[in-house]
C-alpha cells in the first residue's frame, strides 16, 4: 500500500467517524425526548422529578395507564380520531384521484385556469380562514356532528397536485383502448386509473391520515360535546384539568403516538416518497 | 387517416365525442371544485367581507368601513403578536434550513446505516402537535430533563417557560425539533438527483470539499432550496398548537403568535370582524410566500 493511498484511507475513515458523531448527535436530539417521555411514564409522581434524573423508573409502574384511561373517555376520543381520521383519508384518495385524473387525461375548456385555481387555496389554511369557516358551519348546523370536521377537508389542493402529477405518467393507450371497449367512464377511473396510482395513493393516505389524525384548531373550535372529540382535544383538555398528574399524561401521550408510529414504521418508504412528491415531483 | 378524409357526418360523431369526453373531465372535477369553493375561497371572500364590520357573532354584522384595520394599525397587541410571529419565523427557519441541509448531506454522505439514520432522525414529524406540547412541557420543568442535562455540563438551570424572552425561545426550539427531519427529506431527494458528473467535472478542476459545496451543491439546488424557504416559512406561521398548549401565549404575550390571537379574539372575545381583518393580514403575508410555492408547483406541472 502506498504512502498516499494509506493517507487518504486514515482521511476517510475520519471522515466517516465525524459523519457518525454528527448523525449519531442528531439521532439522540430527535429521540432521546421521546424515550424520556415513554420511560416516564411507567415513573411514580415521586420517582418522575427525582434529583438526580435517571432514566429507568424504580420501580416500574404500570399504573398510570389504566388510571389514565379511566379518568376520561379515550377509547371514544381514540374511535373518534380514527373515524375523523379514515373517512377525511378515503375522501381526499377519491376526490383528489378524480381531480387529479381530470387535470391530467382530458382536455377541456379552462383546464389550466381550474388547476391554477385549485393550487391557489394552498394560500388558505385553516389558520386564516378558521373564522368564516366557523360561521359558515354554523349556517349548516354542522357544530358537534362528524360532517363539520370531516367534509370540509375531504378535499384538498395537495392530493389534487400528487395525484395529477402521477397519473400524468401513466399511458394513454389503456385509458384508449378501455373506451374502445365501451368501458364506462366510471369504471375506467375506479378499475384501471386507481388501481395503477397505487404509490401515489399511498403516499397521499399517508400524508392526510397524519395531517387530520392531528387535527386539532378546528375540532377545538367546533366540538364541544364528548362524544365527538377526538384524542387531541381530549389531551389538551386532559392536561388543563389534570395538570399535575403527569404520568397519567405521559402515558395517555404514549398511547396517542403509538398509531403514527408504528405506521411510519411500517410504510416510512411511502411516507418518504409523499414528502418528496410534495416537493419535487415534477 | 387525417382529419379532412372523414365524411362531414363522422366529423360531426367524433366532434361529440370529444365534447362528451371533455363533460367527463368536468364530472370528475366537480366534488374537488365543490368542497374548495365552499370551504376554502367562500370562507375567504367572506372574511374579507366580516373584516369590514363589527360582527360579534350575537349580533348582525353592522358595516363599520376600514375601522377594523384602522385598529389593528394602533393595537399594541396586535403589533406585539406580528412581532412575535416575526420572531419566530426568523429564529426557527434559518437555523432549520441549515440543520436539515447538515443533515441531508451527512446521510448521504455515511457508506453504511444512512437509511436507519433517515428513519430515527424523522420520528418527531409523525408525533401530533398536541403530544409534542405535552412532551416539552414535561421536559422544561424547572426539575426536568433539559435542566438535568445542563445541570452535567455545571450549566444553571434555565426558567425556560416562565421569562418572557425564554419562552419564544422555547417555543422556537421545538419547532425547530419538528421541521428539521421534514425538510431533511427534501434535501436528500434533491441532492440525490444531482448528477454525479456535475462532481467529477469539479474534481478534475481540483476543487475542494468547501468550494464544491458552494458552487457545485448549491447552485444546482437552488430550486430546492427555495422550496425549502417558502415551505418552512409558510409551516411557521402557521404554529398554534404548541404555543397554546404550552404558554397559552404567555407570559405576557411573549409567545402569542398571530394564530394564536386570531383565535383568542375570534373564540374568546367574539370579536369576528376584528379577527377576520387580523385574518386577512396573515393571508398577506401567507400569500406573498405561496404565490412563489404556486409557481413553482405549477412549472413543475408543466
Amino acid at each position: 500500500m502506498s504512502y498516499t493511498h494509506r493517507n487518504k484511507i486514515i482521511r476517510a475513515t475520519f471522515q466517516q467517524t465525524y459523519v457518525y458523531i454528527l448523525l449519531l448527535l442528531a439521532a439522540a436530539c430527535a429521540l432521546v425526548p421521546i424515550i424520556w417521555l415513554v420511560l416516564s411514564s411507567f415513573k411514580t409522581m415521586e420517582d418522575m422529578f427525582r434529583v438526580p434524573m435517571h432514566w429507568l423508573p424504580k420501580p416500574f409502574y404500570f399504573q398510570a395507564y389504566p388510571n389514565a384511561w379511566a379518568q376520561r373517555d379515550f377509547a371514544r376520543y381514540f374511535l373518534n380520531s380514527a373515524i375523523i381520521a379514515i373517512s377525511i383519508t378515503v375522501g381526499n384518495i377519491v376526490i383528489c384521484s378524480m381531480a387529479g385524473y381530470a387535470l391530467a387525461k382530458f382536455r377541456f375548456w379552462a383546464r389550466q385556469f381550474f388547476f391554477l385555481a385549485i393550487l391557489s387555496t394552498l394560500m388558505l389554511p385553516l389558520e386564516v380562514t378558521m373564522v368564516p369557516l366557523f360561521l359558515i358551519i354554523k349556517v349548516f348546523r354542522w357544530q358537534n356532528t362528524f360532517a363539520g370536521i370531516i367534509i370540509p377537508f375531504i378535499a384538498d389542493a395537495f392530493g389534487v397536485f400528487l395525484m395529477r402529477q402521477y397519473i400524468l405518467d401513466l399511458p394513454d393507450d389503456l385509458i384508449e383502448a378501455a373506451r374502445i371497449d365501451g368501458m364506462p367512464e366510471f369504471s375506467i377511473f375506479f378499475k384501471i386509473i386507481m388501481p395503477l396510482s397505487k404509490p401515489a395513493i399511498i403516499a397521499l393516505s399517508i400524508f392526510v391520515f397524519r395531517e387530520a389524525w392531528d387535527l386539532y384548531i378546528w375540532p377545538l373550535i367546533i366540538i364541544t360535546t364528548e362524544s365527538i372529540r377526538p384524542i387531541t382535544v381530549g389531551i389538551a383538555l386532559f392536561m388543563s384539568n389534570y395538570g399535575t398528574d403527569w404520568n397519567q399524561l405521559l402515558a395517555i401521550s404514549t398511547i396517542a403516538m403509538l398509531p403514527m408510529v408504528i405506521i411510519f414504521v411500517i410504510l416510512q418508504r411511502y411516507f418518504v416518497q409523499g414528502i418528496v412528491l410534495s416537493g419535487l415531483k415534477g | 387517416m387525417s382529419e379532412n378524409d372523414l365524411a362531414p357526418m363522422q366529423r360531426t360523431q367524433r366532434f361529440g365525442l370529444l365534447q362528451r369526453r371533455a363533460l367527463w373531465g368536468y364530472v370528475f372535477l366537480i366534488p374537488t371544485v365543490t368542497i374548495l369553493l365552499v370551504f376554502r375561497i367562500i370562507p375567504m371572500i367572506s372574511a374579507a367581507y366580516l373584516s369590514l364590520t363589527n360582527y360579534d357573532l350575537f349580533t348582525p354584522p353592522k358595516f363599520a368601513g376600514l375601522i377594523n384595520y384602522i385598529d389593528l394599525a394602533k393595537d399594541p397587541v396586535f403589533h406585539q403578536a406580528a412581532r412575535t410571529s416575526f420572531l419566530y419565523v426568523v429564529g426557527s427557519v434559518i437555523p432549520v434550513w441549515i440543520i436539515s441541509l447538515l443533515l441531508a448531506m451527512l446521510i448521504l454522505k455515511a457508506i453504511r446505516f444512512g437509511g436507519l439514520f433517515r428513519t430515527l432522525i424523522f420520528i418527531p414529524v409523525v408525533m401530533s402537535a398536541v403530544v409534542v406540547a405535552v412532551l416539552w412541557r414535561f421536559l422544561y420543568f424547572h426539575e426536568g430533563m433539559v435542566n438535568s442535562l445542563l445541570g452535567y455540563f455545571s450549566i444553571q438551570a434555565v426558567p425556560w417557560l416562565t421569562t418572557p424572552r425564554t419562552a419564544l425561545i422555547s417555543i422556537i426550539l421545538i419547532g425547530i425539533w419538528r421541521a428539521s427531519p421534514y425538510f431533511m427529506v427534501i434535501f436528500t431527494a434533491g441532492l440525490q438527483a444531482i448528477p454525479e458528473e456535475f462532481y467529477e467535472a469539479g474534481r478534475i478542476d481540483g476543487t475542494n470539499a468547501w468550494s464544491e459545496f458552494w458552487y457545485i451543491t448549491l447552485p444546482t439546488l437552488r430550486p430546492i432550496v427555495l422550496l425549502v424557504i417558502v415551505m418552512s416559512v409558510v409551516v411557521a406561521l402557521k404554529v398554534f398548537a404548541v404555543p397554546q398548549l404550552m404558554t397559552n401565549g404567555g407570559p405576557a404575550g411573549a409567545t402569542e403568535v398571530i394564530p394564536l390571537h386570531i383565535y383568542k379574539t375570534a373564540f374568546e372575545f367574539f370579536k369576528m370582524g376584528r379577527a377576520s381583518a387580523m385574518s386577512i393580514f396573515l393571508f398577506l403575508v401567507m400569500m406573498i410566500f405561496s404565490v412563489i410555492q404556486v409557481r413553482i408547483f405549477s412549472e413543475a406541472g408543466k
